[in-house]
Order: C-alpha cells, then structure tokens, then sequence
C-alpha cells in the first residue's frame, strides 16, 4: 500500500538551557517571561554574566541601570560583566 | 503576590507574615520571633515592609513597630534598623524571607542589649523613612 502525505502539521517545543527554573530577580520562571513581557522566548531573552549567573535580559539591565553603584550581580556580589 | 503566598504557605521557624494586615501591594506586617539560646529567646517583634512601585529594584523600607522594639545596638527606639543591606548593599535578589532571616541572625549575634550609642539624638531627628538617613555602616560584629 502506497500512502501519500497530502500535508502534516508540525509541533515543536522550545526549553532555555540554564542551570536554575527561576530568575533570581522577578522569580518567574525562565520558561515564561519577565513581568514587563507577554510573550516569553526571544522576545524575552536570558543572558549570563561572567559569574554564571542567569537573568531575564530586562531584569538584569534594568537592576543595572537603577543601581547607583557598581554594578554588581544580585546574585553573588561580584562586578557584573556580560557574557560573551 | 508570588512572594507573599510562598511566605505563607512555607514560612522559615520563627517567623510568620501577617497575611490578614497585609495590603498585599504596599504594606506588609511580619511576625518575629527571637531565635532559641539568644538574649531574645521568648519575645516576639514585629516587621513593618513598605514596598514602593520600583521593587525588587528598590529596596522596602523596614522599620521594628508594635510594642516590642528589640533593643539592640543597631536598632534604634523608633523602630529604625541599621542594616545595610536595607539599603546600599540591598539587591533585588533579596526577598522579604532572606531580610527576615538578617534581621533574625543580627539579633541573635547580639552579646548585649543596649540601644545605639546615639539613639536619642538620632530618634528625636529622624524623619519618618529610615531610607532618607544617610547610614555610616562601620560595626560589623553583631
């Protein structure tokens, strides 16, 4: 018997790879966005700091930008720097 | 909100949120209790959080109110903590929980209770905020 595929629908699922669910400074979850977003994934990126920590890029700029300061990772203190 | 309802449901010993008082934006009230084998054991104390629009990047104004005020050197009569992550060293990676459990482990290293050396003269010109006094932070012991 001979099956011809006359169309098909595809479904993919997408997961950041990070080595914590939740960003450390609005506490939602990776998988979904930062409070200012509505829909999560490249509209609403991670990034990492040399420290290895791990943000929503709009958390972590913003605490950036209000801190008067250094800037310094929330999480460990040390001068943020981005990762490349 | 997240917050608040983690806070409730799992609360670390010693202290409870006082869900009922709270405005569940703004104002938030803590129940303390001083650690076991510490010069607190046995009282209680309460936590007043004030949380402006821009927290977690900002930090909450804390203040001891109630009828208990820990006498404490760091912690002035009218209920103002000198703590500096509360202020300068404040990230938003710090919850509501983790500057309870400071503020529990800074009573509990205690040796002493005694007010700040100057408690009057600060008490009787501090404004309402404690966020407004400029903190010298120098006693890192207790």
């Amino acid at each position: 018997m001979k099956v011809k595929i006359k169309s098909w629908t595809a479904v993919g699922t997408w997961e950041w790879v990070s080595n914590d669910d939740t960003c450390g400074i609005c506490r939602m979850s990776f998988e979904a966005c930062c409070p200012d977003c509505r829909t999560p994934g490249d509209d609403c990126p991670l990034v990492w700091g040399e420290c290895t920590h791990c943000f929503h890029i709009h958390c972590i700029v913003k605490w950036l930008q209000s801190s008067q300061q250094q800037q310094l990772c929330p999480m460990c203190r040390q001068e943020w720097k981005f990762k490349e | 909100m997240k917050e608040l309802m983690n806070l409730e449901t799992n609360p670390p010993p010693g202290i409870r949120i006082r869900s009922e008082d709270c405005d569940a934006f703004n104002e938030w009230l803590v129940d303390l209790k001083g650690a076991e084998n510490t010069l607190y054991e046995g009282e209680e104390f309460q936590l007043l959080f004030k949380f402006n629009g821009r927290y977690p990047f900002d930090s909450p104004e804390v203040t001891f109110t109630g009828s208990n005020i820990p006498c404490h050197p760091h912690i002035y009569t009218n209920g103002h903590i000198c703590l500096s992550i509360l202020t300068d060293d404040w990230s938003p990676a710090l919850t509501v929980e983790s500057v309870c459990l400071s503020i529990v482990s800074m009573l509990s290293s205690c040796k002493e209770k005694k007010s700040p050396p100057d408690n009057s003269l600060y008490v009787m010109k501090a404004g309402k905020n404690p966020k407004k006094t400029r903190w010298w932070y120098h006693d890192d012991n207790v």
